[in-house]
């Protein structure tokens, strides 16, 4: 389970981004989060994800409150999250093969007999073929390199996948081959889901369940959420 | 664009088509301009290694029989005002200078790659600790700092070394603690973090990589800039004793003989502080433009 | 308007290496009509626009011609190209408004150079007026002019990169991906926008270069599909979105991976650009294919295919004729 109770988290405490925000993951579910962009949807992510610490509120990871973000979150915790963003191009460093793209987290947590197996796996099951692995991103496509960073995401085997507008750069079918990628994983491994995502049509086909920004963060943050309560 | 030339080639289409370049006159001024400035940098890097082991020069031999004698057969540079053989001096006075330039250039942005990769991997009141620090230290005027080193030393090469990178590391901090937070902020070391990565394999394995064209580039700038700087100091007479041979102490030397219209002895070595800089400059500036992301995609489509 | 004739475009790589970008694009772009170029991105689309505002890189050499009138784009120098094209003849709506825009400088001041250097206006209160009519032609609101890009919303970045685009009363739009990262209400009101500034002179002409195809649809009288460096159908927009719907199949199979359709992709991965098939780029995802595929279908007709879906699977047989092509 993972509860996100009355979050605020930003940049700047005086002007939090997210206010307030209490979101519901269960274990095996698909969430999709809509929201308007500029809203602080990503930054709940990235909360979520453990990536931000949140200014204010609790993060409930299976019953047990978060204390540590980013580097001081123990390895297991932060590891059991996989995270796709938007933009591929600044979510691979430019310097590595989409080989060593996927197979770095293996590396970091010192599984490295893993990846000979792991990496041609996962490639296969992103659909990238042997030969574009030996290139760099700047070789490849938007959309084989984002196809790279959800194998890098799910070589670890997280239990919660967070993706955080995974598919707004990309064309209908990748976006729908990504999709299906996602899906056959949680298929397997009953992991749940956090979307990201501006598009109501995509979310809802995506996901069990689709909640809007509003509903999540009531207070919102003026002029930025038009105070629509009759959603 | 339009006088470039038409190329007839089988286009993979049905019939064959003429392909036409466009913008081909752009880049001869480009590959001008490096194949210059690593000609200058390669004879110079070629006199300063070979000539001294070839020629010897007797620092302290005078003949003062054929002082001040002006550019001629026998003395292409001309001679000084004890009759020592210019373009020998300038070659050795080079030398000492660029091994001065390369070394302190060298020690500073290890220096400074060191402290700015710090101050931004780690953040927080680290980073603000050291940023003063290195506010402080540039507020003291780097020529006056430097000049206070080296005069708690003897004489010598290496005070000179001391002295110009202790005080050129500054500027390396700050660009490469700014590249590291740019690139801190990427999501990139997000799914890094995300996948496991500690911070030391963060910094090694992402950060670092990313700043070290920026830092090698401030690295080369450096080297006319700490040549510079050695001849600044050796100018005023604090760095090499004034028999060595460096491009500082022959215009030093060369002072008073200027004003008796002798032009020679300080325009010589002048020239052959000028040029490599122009030279690594020019180097530089095509670096510069390989690592901008923007060229390089260019070329990639 | 824009008439573009076996227009090539390749890049010479370093170890001679070769990127056939373009290959081959005929289309029209007639007045008071929006054509919608549709493909993935890296299919050359973008390099396209490139070749038409005559900003292709130093490696890049072009084939064919693309007339505007009676100039051709491709073979003009730059010094008509900046005089006498860009903006005057070809207003660009950029992919990303944010990055469009000079950031240190208010949209005023934009406004009033662009329309100083396109319009000839002289003197500051003239400047001064023209600009405030610049801005409320693209919808952008009179009171934020003193803001600066990072001020802006993403839609009103958006409205001031269009308002930009329309001040030399370019009688061809391009845009290249204007919707790219926007919210689903904002890419609806900013394809509105467009067709509303194509609507509202009856002969200015829209090419929207775009991978988003609920935008197309929204927008659109004409859809071109590209598919590696090809143009592989072109079709007229209520035909392809709706009864008889897209008869080359890469074109249904971009519409069948929509999420309000099946969400169904289509197997593999386009082809590089640098290492085409002699045949039917597509023929290796496709499902129909046969051995007649190994050779290239030219574009005959609406579609590029040697076994298109028949139209008549739809059901108003006879909407797709091969009119489309207007030579």
């Amino acid at each position: 389970m993972l509860e996100l109770r009355a979050i605020t988290a930003g940049y700047d405490r005086r002007a939090p981004v997210v206010r307030d925000a209490s979101l519901t993951v269960a274990p095996g579910e698909a969430v999709g989060l809509l929201g308007p962009s500029g809203c602080g949807k990503s930054t709940l992510a990235r909360v979520a994800a453990l990536l931000h610490r949140p200014d204010a509120g609790t993060l409930l990871l299976d019953g047990t409150p978060v204390r540590h973000w980013r580097h001081r979150a123990p390895r297991a915790q932060r590891t059991a999250f996989g995270v796709v963003f938007q933009q591929p191009r600044l979510s691979a460093d430019p310097r590595l093969r989409l080989t060593d793209l996927i197979a770095e987290p293996l590396r970091a947590t010192g599984r490295r007999e893993e990846i000979p197996a792991r990496v041609p796996e996962l490639a296969d099951t992103v659909g990238l073929t042997p030969d574009l692995l030996t290139r760099r991103p700047h070789e490849v496509s938007d959309g084989q390199l984002q196809r790279a960073c959800l194998a890098r995401a799910l070589v670890l085997r997280p239990r919660w996948l967070i993706c955080d507008e995974m598919t707004a750069m990309l064309d209908a079918s990748t976006t729908a081959a990504l999709v299906a990628v996602v899906e056959d994983y949680r298929a397997a491994t009953g992991a749940g889901l956090l979307a990201v995502g501006h598009d109501r049509i995509l979310l809802d086909r995506w996901c069990d369940r689709t909640v809007h920004w509003d509903t999540v963060a009531p207070a919102g943050k003026e002029g930025a959420v038009p105070a629509t309560p009759g959603r | 664009m339009a006088d470039t030339t038409v190329e007839k080639t089988n286009a993979t289409g049905a019939a064959g088509a003429a392909w036409r370049g466009h913008g081909a006159a752009r880049r001869s001024t480009h590959t001008l301009r490096l194949r210059v400035s690593a000609a200058l940098v390669a004879v110079t890097a070629l006199a300063v290694l070979l000539v001294p082991p070839l020629v010897q020069l007797d620092q302290q031999a005078v003949d003062l029989s054929a002082k001040l004698l002006p550019p001629g057969w026998s003395h292409p540079f001309g001679t000084d005002d004890v009759g020592r053989d210019l373009l020998l001096r300038c070659v050795y006075g080079l030398r000492v200078s660029l091994l001065v330039g390369v070394v302190a250039a060298l020690t500073a942005t290890v220096i400074g790659t060191a402290v700015g990769a710090t101050a931004g991997a780690l953040g927080g009141w680290v980073d603000r600790a050291v940023m003063r620090l290195v506010d402080t230290v540039s507020s003291v005027p780097h020529l006056l700092l430097g000049i206070f080193i080296v005069a708690m030393f003897r004489p010598g090469v290496w005070p000179v070394v001391v002295s110009v990178a202790l005080t050129h590391w500054l500027s390396t901090a700050r660009i490469v603690r700014a590249e590291v937070l740019s690139l801190r902020s990427r999501p990139y070391i997000d799914a890094a973090v995300s996948g496991g990565a500690s911070r030391w394999r963060v910094a090694v394995r992402h950060l670092l990589p990313g700043v070290l064209p920026q830092a090698g580039l401030a690295a080369v700038l450096m080297i006319p800039h700490a040549m510079w700087h050695e001849s600044a100091l050796s100018f005023l007479g604090l760095g090499l004793p004034t028999h060595t041979a460096s491009l500082g102490t022959l215009i030093q030397g060369a002072r008073g003989s200027l004003l008796a219209g002798q032009w020679w002895p300080t325009l010589f070595p002048g020239l052959f502080l000028i040029i490599p800089t122009l030279a690594i400059a020019g180097l530089a500036g095509v670096w510069r433009e390989r690592i901008n992301p923007r060229r390089r995609s260019e070329l990639m489509l | 308007m824009l008439s573009v004739r076996g227009l090539s475009v390749r890049f010479l790589l370093p170890g001679g290496r070769r990127i056939a970008a373009v290959t081959d694009a005929h289309f029209d772009v007639a007045p008071g009509e929006c054509l919608a170029l549709i493909g993935e991105s890296g299919c050359g689309k973008s390099v396209l626009v490139s070749a038409l505002l005559g900003l292709l890189p130093a490696n890049a050499q072009t084939a064919g011609s693309a007339l505007l009138g009676d100039l051709d784009l491709l073979t003009a120098d730059e010094r008509t190209l900046a005089r006498t094209v860009r903006g005057r003849r070809i207003g660009l709506v950029p992919q990303s408004p944010a990055a469009h825009l000079t950031p240190v400088r208010t949209i005023r001041s934009q406004l009033e150079e662009t329309v100083a250097q396109l319009t000839g206006v002289r003197g500051r209160a003239a400047l001064r007026t023209a600009a405030e009519r610049a801005a409320e032609r693209a919808a952008f609101p009179v009171d934020h002019l003193d803001r600066h890009p990072h001020e802006l919303s993403g839609g009103l970045a958006q409205r001031a990169a269009t308002a930009l685009a329309l001040v030399g009363g370019a009688p061809l739009l391009l845009a290249d991906e204007p919707t790219t990262g926007l919210d689903r209400d904002l890419v609806d009101r900013t394809v509105d926008e467009l067709r509303r500034h194509v609507d509202a002179d009856g002969d200015r002409a829209l090419l929207m270069i775009t991978h988003d195809l609920a935008a197309a649809e929204r927008v659109a009288d004409r859809v071109a599909v590209m598919y590696a460096g090809r143009i592989v159908e072109l079709a007229d927009a209520e035909a392809f979105f709706g009864a008889p719907g897209p008869r080359h199949p890469y074109s249904r199979g971009l519409l069948d991976a929509l999420p309000d359709r099946a969400f169904t992709p289509i197997p593999g991965m386009p082809p590089e650009l640098g290492a085409l098939p002699d045949g039917c780029a597509f023929a290796a995802r496709c499902g129909r294919a046969t051995d007649l595929c190994a050779t290239l279908a030219p574009l005959t007709g609406p579609v590029a295919c040697h076994h298109p879906i028949p139209a008549h699977d739809g059901k108003s047989p006879s909407t797709a004729a091969p009119e489309d092509i207007r030579a």
